[in-house]
């Protein structure tokens, strides 16, 4: 670790002449350390995970090696076939892609008027929106499930879409971050004869990329991961959503590990790979949350 | 544009008026309004059915005994649905578990966050990726993570004990066990949590003007010095930001306990939101949940309003 530190510094900062301190050297070697273990404690769980679906029970839980001796697919075979995993997924895909679509669309348009036009009362209606962030969903848990239920949405889809379809949060990032594009921009456009619905497709939209990346990201994960309201308005074994499905496993399959960690597989992985390709997104889009707050 | 019909006519009401049909024909041939006035009425339509009505409704379901079959013919009973909360056998056992779990939180969440974050702010490399890693099980669903580790933590075969019993160390009964159940459910709490706060935090240390440190190079602090002195004083308003948060959080946990252990065994881990859920959607007593409710927000809003009030830095830069 120290050697390559060593080279990586010497080279491109300041030619052949700079050598760190030795001292400065052990300090980046102790930060690596503290990160490696912190890493190790991160990612160990879910690497376990991984062997442990692959594993039959009396494997699983008598030896401690972490590989299996016997690989095996059958947990995956019995709980797709026995538990309606297929259902749940698409449930879930539906749910979270229609309400992250909607709400990052209706949350870029308001950013863009909040952020770009003047017009009587906004500032005022800007905060009435954003104060219902801090009423604590228990609060409007009942009123809301009443409201669901007189629509008659209540144990179907739409009941859990309905009510994610604008987002305050996303709101308030997309305002932050259209205040930045500039208004010369807009007037040229307008001038040039582009409608506003033009300007907001051709011209906000992508600028706004970087952000509506990190909030399609945020409202995805949310919902897909969004456990209380859709156990309070989803009873029918074929209506629920993926995490819903997997916590019923704790009491169909009573210590079955092996089953809770391919169900657990089953769910994880499709949001594993969105991280993996939109990381960036996510730490970018959450760090400049923080400094804006 | 109202502005401009304003100072134009402050005369007669005669006057006045035909300024405001100039202006509302103004605004009518305008194509900000059009776009506007097409996203902002679905707006102001949704979240009026659900947002700002079901806020309402909360208040009013609060002081009536509410009638599941006939909602109409719910009698109004005024504070009674907060004395039989005040009754109510869990009522404050769930208080003091949640209050603890918090408490608890903080103490695991906030030193280490604050350590890891500086450590990723003083690293020269790969700092992306330890962030990337660190926030993993941020991203891995709550169930899952509940799952996962009600395995790992299994008395008997849990990976936990067998490594213990390998290494001759005393085993723990981790969620099994009473004193042992809610620190512990806490922990994993705060593994899931810990990277959302080191990448708030970071970003935070990394905003900090540079020069600052320059000159306390300068003048001879060492690197303690230069934490205590400059980086913490200095991540004030993030800092904030991050305590208020996680009180906000932890004062609402469900999704852990309540698939992680029912609230058992016994009570241990019996928070305030499942004392909610189980009133509203087992006991169907639609109004003593929502009392309750309301009661959490007032606690959260003091809670964060004295947090603002003692943290809020008296500075920016």
């Amino acid at each position: 670790m120290a050697a390559t530190e060593e080279i990586e510094l010497a080279g491109p900062l300041q030619g052949s002449r700079y050598r760190p301190s030795p001292r400065r050297l052990v300090g980046q070697a102790i930060l690596h350390l503290v990160l490696l273990v912190m890493s190790f404690v991160s990612v160990t769980p879910f690497v376990w995970m991984i062997f442990a679906s692959f594993k039959h029970f009396q494997e699983l839980v008598r030896s401690t090696a972490l590989l299996p001796k016997v690989w095996t697919l059958e947990n995956y075979i019995e709980i797709i076939g026995r538990v309606n995993f297929p259902a749940a997924f698409s449930n879930s895909t539906i749910q979270a892609t229609s309400v992250t679509l909607c709400s990052a669309l209706t949350s870029a348009a308001l950013g863009f008027i909040f952020a770009k036009y003047r017009f009587w009362g906004k500032e005022k209606l800007f905060t009435l929106l954003l104060s219902t962030m801090m009423i604590p969903f228990a609060v409007v848990l009942v009123p809301l499930y009443i409201t669901i239920a007189d629509l008659k949405m209540s144990n179907h889809l739409s009941g859990i879409i309905v009510t994610g379809l604008w987002s305050s949060f996303g709101l308030f990032l997309m305002r932050q971050f259209m205040e930045s594009i500039p208004s010369e921009l807009l007037d040229a456009a307008r001038i040039d004869g582009a409608s506003e619905w033009r300007i907001f497709f051709t011209i906000v939209l992508p600028m706004a990329t970087s952000a509506l990346a990190a909030l399609i990201v945020f409202i995805f994960l949310f919902n897909w991961d969004n456990f209380l309201w859709p156990l309070v308005v989803l009873n029918s074994p074929e209506k629920q959503t993926l995490p819903l499905v997997l916590a019923g496993l704790r009491s169909l399959y009573w210590t079955r590990y092996e089953m809770w960690a391919a169900g657990s597989m089953l769910t994880v992985v499709p949001v594993m790979l969105i991280y993996i390709f939109a990381s960036k997104y996510f730490i970018r889009g959450l760090a400049m949350t923080g400094l804006k707050a | 544009m109202t502005t401009a019909y304003t100072a134009g006519s402050q005369g007669q009401s005669g006057s006045r008026l035909r300024g405001i049909v100039a202006a509302v024909r103004w605004a009518l041939r305008k194509p900000q309004f059009w776009f506007g006035a097409s996203i902002i009425l679905p707006t102001l339509i949704w979240y009026w059915m659900f947002s700002f009505r079901p806020i309402l409704n909360a208040l009013r379901l609060a002081v009536v005994q509410y009638r599941v079959l006939n909602p109409a013919a719910s009698k109004f009973v005024g504070l009674d649905n907060f004395f039989q909360l005040f009754e109510h056998p869990l009522f404050f056992i769930s208080v003091r578990n949640t209050l603890l779990w918090a408490a608890l939180a903080f103490v695991f969440i906030l030193p280490l966050s604050i350590f890891i974050a500086t450590c990723l702010a003083n690293i020269r490399r790969g700092r992306n990726t330890y962030q990337a890693i660190i926030f993993v099980p941020v991203v891995v669903s709550l169930v899952a993570v509940s799952l996962l580790f009600r395995m790992l933590m299994d008395p008997e075969v849990g990976m936990f004990n067998q490594i213990l019993r390998a290494l001759h160390l005393p085993e723990s009964r981790w969620l099994a066990g009473t004193s042992s159940a809610l620190p512990t459910i806490v922990a994993v709490g705060s593994w899931k949590g810990l990277g959302f706060y080191v990448v708030i935090l970071t970003a935070g240390i990394l905003h900090i003007p540079e020069e600052l440190y320059d000159a306390a190079l300068v003048d001879g602090a060492n690197e303690w010095q230069r934490f205590w002195r400059i980086t913490l004083p200095l991540l004030g308003h993030t800092l904030l930001l991050v305590t208020v948060l996680l009180a906000i959080g932890t004062l609402q946990e469900f999704t852990f306990p309540f698939v992680m252990t029912r609230g058992g065994p016994g009570d241990a881990t019996y928070v305030y939101n499942m004392l909610i859920y189980s009133e509203a959607f087992e006991d169907l007593r639609f109004g003593t949940a929502t009392a309750a409710a309301l009661l959490q927000f007032v606690l959260i809003l003091f809670i964060s309003l004295v947090q603002i009030r003692l943290l809020r830095p008296r500075w920016s830069y």
